[in-house]
């Protein structure tokens, strides 16, 4: 089964007086359950690409389906729902809500699904046990580390049980061995739970990880490498 | 423009929105400021010019105890000669003189206790309103006719009316038996009730031979063109007069209560406007607190080149006063062109017509722009919009360069 | 798509921590808030304390709060125009509740003189007990006593009367008025007490004689000027005197206080206006502060709100949560300012001393005394104006907040 289908999708932006290429005439397929590498510096497209999938934003022109939904078709309450309920978001910083314990920051996608509360609670510290914080569910994200705050992150993407993760620079921040926790944490959720991984990212550690690396640079794929194996089953290989 | 004064204003307009808002609050706080000390001084020009300027006047001369208890006995002697004298020595030609008595008025139908004033129908004209406002028939003309005009209402309630005959029953200067009648040759009607119900004048000679008062009167009346000529003038009368028997009194005297009601007027306002400034102050002392703590990496970088925390202070002070400039500039332009223009139509009063009518005053109510009341208000704002940025500027003494270059 | 109820509770706390999370912007608005609704509330009291007072001090002028009269007798009142005392029905209405006092009187205007001087005056010939009900306090007669009953000889004069007439207790003064036919009515009689009032004019113009001696002097049977009624609440009379009316019938004027004083009647407008007017200008000085302080929250947390909406958060709900916050900013505000004022104002109520403004303040016809009068109608005005205006200037900032693009919003340094 396909996860993601994307068909010559154009997007252009403008920045100062000049036009810049966001992505042009990409396409495309994500099969259900790969762990998919955007790589590439920046500028490349690579994010651009990412939001277009996640229906943060729209291209210009182009087809997106994710799943059996058209993408580039919904409206904005309809894209806020599949967000809601199919798609795991992980970005590179400031992916908690200040002002909410980590506890709280994964029930909050669970609240606004309408969660019970006593549900919603018993999820959350399984969620927060799974990415090794067991005791930090009342810790506000100032007072966790980077990596700490990343793993929640992606406690809160997983916990409503979505089909597909979508992470932007996901280890940008963070020294190497909370990277490899990181990673090796996608990893597992992806062998286990078949979740379909796709991270935008231009860390060699990451990419290290993934059987499919796709490059970009000024909007286009100039390379699509499908290496045999899973994810997991390669090992780290010094670049 | 100095290094300072521009960084000053860049920084201000780094959060334009915020800015304009505050700014936005001191014009808001300085129009009104000026409209409403504008009307007020408006409103107390018509009040004093309303509550004089039927009768009383703004000076008088009368025997000292007349005044407090104003018996016919307390007389101003040879009182026509005395307001001559008063209009060659001041060349001010509003003065005339006057004498009251209370009296039974009677018409075949009715009869009321009414207080007769008195007058010079010559001069009168010029310190009383009420010659202008003959509705029926004329004023007095001769100064020793025996004719009368009165208000009217109490014409309506006497039943009489132009031509008929007004009999008055009273007592003397010397508690002698005094009655007269005199013929009606005009109605007042003034638009005020209270006014046109107690209302009654008649030629002084004429109310000097009646009521036995032979060259005296009661009280010699001055009105002057501006408030301001009251206390020379005031001064100059009460030296001609020297050491005599006989007294002036200005306004603020012959009505206690119109100052009062002003005074008391003024305080209730001082205090709404007190609160007004110092909401705008809380408008300022936020946003320039707010400005200073998320400069705080950026300060503690200029501490750490040299730059001292006063200099910062004043940099934050300088901010606060620019602010506070526009909010000035703009609020005295915005309200001093409404109040402008409503000075020029003026505001119609007929709401308040009957609580108005307490003070004669009618009809349209035109603020008075001044200097003290384009910029008094809009000048407290400012000094306050400054009170109020002294605390962020004093936080900087606190700053620490290393703790705050680390601050987000 | 699953249908989701709006989680209000995770909005609240969303609102709630962000508010205190930049506790001093929060803290001077919140008092810049307080500041305003005590004013609010204080300007409102201080201004109803004034015109209760006037309005009452009016009503005891009138007196009454509805009064009977002859057709006539209000454009002309003489002693032709009089009426007869209250029988019958209306003497049954009158006995009963919502009245609780009322006085069959006459009232004509007269001249009083004495050895060295004479005045108009308004002449009233009462019955004692009835002024009393009707609220004369016998408490204000500082010399002497005050009318026995309706056949009681004497007089009773003001202070400032007696002062002007040169005249003391125990003297005779002459009365002179005109009877039904316009012959004149005089009579010789003796100054047996002498009230003080609250206003220096009352003083000066109300003569107070037996009911039935002045009839007998005006040469009339059982007839009175006026019939002047008082209930409970001046503020209730629209309510009950059309009964009144009815049990006077339509040969008579029947006519309640809105309409005999007009300046009375002008003040409780003014005063509603005042108040309206004065919570208004309040607000508006604090909404620029209000919107600001929304302003800056949101846009300090433009990135949150991005995240928030990358996580599926929809735009309405983004306003829900900025509007929230200004409630729970107004609402503290609200409550504590409610309170300073309840604090600060019921130790006034048993008044404040302006005599020093006396002469100002009975030209506009109050007492030298003001007493603030805390009214649940000014409190519930100043929450009202507070609440729906504050919501209303809220909703900019709260939709732009919504109107955000996460990805941009997310990419803000």
């Amino acid at each position: 089964m396909t996860a993601i289908r994307c068909s010559q999708l154009n997007k252009t932006f403008t920045q100062g007086d000049q036009i810049i290429c966001g992505l042009d005439d990409v396409s495309i397929d994500i099969e259900e359950g790969s762990f998919v590498c955007l790589s590439g510096p920046s500028g490349s497209g690579k994010t651009t690409l990412l939001n277009a999938m996640g229906g943060l934003d729209k291209p210009d022109s182009g087809e997106i389906q994710v799943g059996d939904k058209r993408v580039d078709l919904l409206g904005k309450s309809d894209l806020a729902d599949m967000r809601l309920h199919s798609i795991g978001f992980v970005f590179q910083a400031y992916n908690l809500i200040p002002v909410l314990t980590a506890r709280e920051n994964i029930e909050f996608v669970m609240q606004i699904q309408g969660v019970p509360t006593a549900q919603r609670r018993d999820k959350a510290i399984a969620m927060l046990e799974e990415v090794g914080l067991a005791d930090h569910e009342d810790r506000l994200p100032s007072q966790l580390s980077g990596g700490q705050q990343q793993r929640v992150a992606v406690a809160r993407a997983i916990v409503s049980g979505p089909t597909l993760v979508l992470a932007d620079e996901p280890t940008a921040n963070l020294d190497s061995t909370s990277a490899t926790q990181l990673i090796e944490l996608f990893v597992s959720l992806n062998r286990e739970r078949g979740i379909t991984f796709v991270i935008a990212t231009h860390d060699t550690r990451v990419m290290a990880y993934c059987p499919r690396l796709i490059r970009m640079e000024d909007g286009k794929i100039i390379s699509d490498e499908e290496r045999t194996g899973k994810s997991g089953e390669l090992q780290p290989q010094p670049s | 423009m100095s290094v300072t004064l521009r960084l000053a204003w860049r920084n201000l307009w780094r959060h334009g929105r915020r800015t304009w808002l505050t700014v936005g609050a001191m014009v808001f706080c300085n129009s009104l400021l000026v409209f409403l000390i504008s009307s007020q001084l408006g409103s107390y020009a018509m009040m004093i010019d309303g509550t004089l300027g039927f009768l009383t006047g703004h000076l008088q001369v009368q025997e000292q105890r007349y005044n407090e208890e104003s018996k016919m006995r307390y007389t101003v002697p040879d009182g026509i000669a005395v307001a001559k004298a008063l209009r060659d020595s001041t060349g001010n030609p509003a003065i005339a003189a006057r004498g009251s008595a209370f009296a039974l008025a009677s018409s075949e139908d009715r009869s009321f206790g009414i207080q007769i004033l008195g007058v010079q129908p010559q001069f009168e004209s010029a310190v009383s309103t009420l010659p202008g406002l003959i509705d029926q028939g004329r004023y007095l003309q001769s100064s020793d006719a025996a004719e009368i005009v009165i208000g009217t209402v109490l014409a309506r309630n006497l039943k009489i009316g132009v031509g008929d005959e007004i009999t008055f029953l009273g007592s003397g200067r010397d508690d002698s038996f005094a009655a007269g009648i005199a013929t009606v040759v005009g109605i007042i009607n003034s638009g005020i009730t209270d006014v046109d119900r107690a209302i009654a004048e008649i030629p002084l000679n004429y109310f000097q031979s009646i009521f036995a008062m032979e060259d005296d009167v009661h009280s010699i009346v001055v009105k002057v063109d501006d408030l301001d000529k009251v206390a020379p003038l005031k001064k100059q009368i009460q030296s001609q007069l020297g050491d005599s028997s006989l007294t002036v009194l200005d306004w603020n005297q012959l009505q206690p209560g119109l100052g009062q009601a002003i005074q008391a007027d003024m305080f209730s306002s001082f205090l709404t406007y007190a609160v007004l400034i110092v909401l705008v102050a809380f408008s300022v002392l936020n946003t320039q607190l707010m400005s200073v703590l998320e400069r705080t990496r950026e300060f503690g970088v200029m501490t750490a080149l040299g730059v001292r925390p006063g200099q910062l202070g004043r940099l934050v002070l300088l901010e606060t006063a620019i602010m506070s400039s526009l909010g000035l500039l703009l609020g005295c332009v915005a309200g001093g062109l409404l109040t402008a223009y409503l000075a020029h139509t003026g505001i119609s009063l007929d709401a308040m017509k009957e609580a108005l009518e307490r003070y004669n005053i009618e009809g349209r109510l035109y603020p008075q722009l001044s200097i003290i009341s384009l910029f008094g208000g809009p000048l407290i704002v400012f000094v306050g919009g400054m009170l109020a940025a002294i605390y962020p500027a004093l936080r900087l003494h606190t700053l620490q360069p290393v703790a705050a270059m680390r601050a987000v | 798509m699953a249908d989701h109820q709006p989680a209000a509770g995770i909005l609240f706390t969303l609102a709630w921590r962000n508010l205190w999370r930049n506790h001093r912007r929060t803290l001077i608005m919140l008092i810049a808030i307080v500041i305003g609704v005590w004013a609010m509330i204080l300007f409102s009291s201080l201004m109803a304390g004034m015109v209760d007072e006037m309005v009452r001090g009016g009503l005891r002028t009138l007196p009454g709060e509805v009064q009977i009269h002859h057709p006539d007798y209000r454009d002309d009142p003489s002693i032709a125009n009089s009426i007869d005392a209250p029988q019958g029905a209306l003497l049954e209405r009158l006995n009963n509740p919502p009245v609780t006092g009322w006085a069959a009187r006459i009232k004509v205007p007269a001249m009083i003189s004495s050895e060295r001087a004479n005045r108009g005056i308004q002449l009233l010939g009462v019955d004692p007990a009835q002024e009393v009900s009707l609220g004369f306090d016998p408490t204000n007669i500082v010399e002497g006593r005050f009318l026995e009953g309706p056949d009681d000889k004497g007089l009773v004069i003001g202070r400032k009367l007696a002062e002007r007439l040169e005249t003391r207790l125990g003297k005779r003064v002459v009365i002179m008025s005109q009877d039904p036919d316009n012959n004149v009515a005089d009579r010789g009689i003796r100054v047996v007490g002498i009230y003080q009032a609250r206003l220096q004019a009352t003083e000066e113009l109300n003569v107070y004689g037996g009911l039935e001696t002045l009839q007998k002097m005006l040469n009339v049977d059982n007839q009175v000027s006026e019939i002047a009624i008082t209930g409970d609440d001046f503020r209730q009379v629209a309510s009950w005197w059309p009964q009144i009316q009815q049990a006077t019938g339509p040969e008579l004027e029947t006519v309640p206080w809105m309409e005999l004083d007009g300046y009375l009647e002008s003040m409780m407008k003014m005063q509603t206006s005042f108040n309206v007017i004065i919570t208004v200008v309040i607000f508006l000085t604090l909404s620029f502060g209000l919107v600001n302080t929304l302003v800056m929250a949101v846009f300090e947390r433009v990135r949150e709100i991005g995240l928030m909406m990358a996580l599926g958060m929809r735009p309405g709900w983004i306003m829900y949560q900025v509007l929230l916050e200004s409630i729970i900013l107004l609402g503290l505000g609200l409550l504590l300012g409610n309170l300073l004022a309840v604090a600060t104002i019921l130790p006034l109520e048993d008044g404040i001393d302006i005599s020093a403004l006396a002469k100002g303040l009975e030209m506009a016809g109050m007492g030298s005394t003001l007493y603030p009068s805390l009214r649940l109608s000014d409190m519930v005005l100043s929450t009202v104006v507070v609440l729906v205006l504050g919501l209303l200037a809220s909703l900019l900032p709260a939709w732009r907040a919504s109107r955000y693009n996460p990805i941009q919003a997310l990419a803000r340094t």
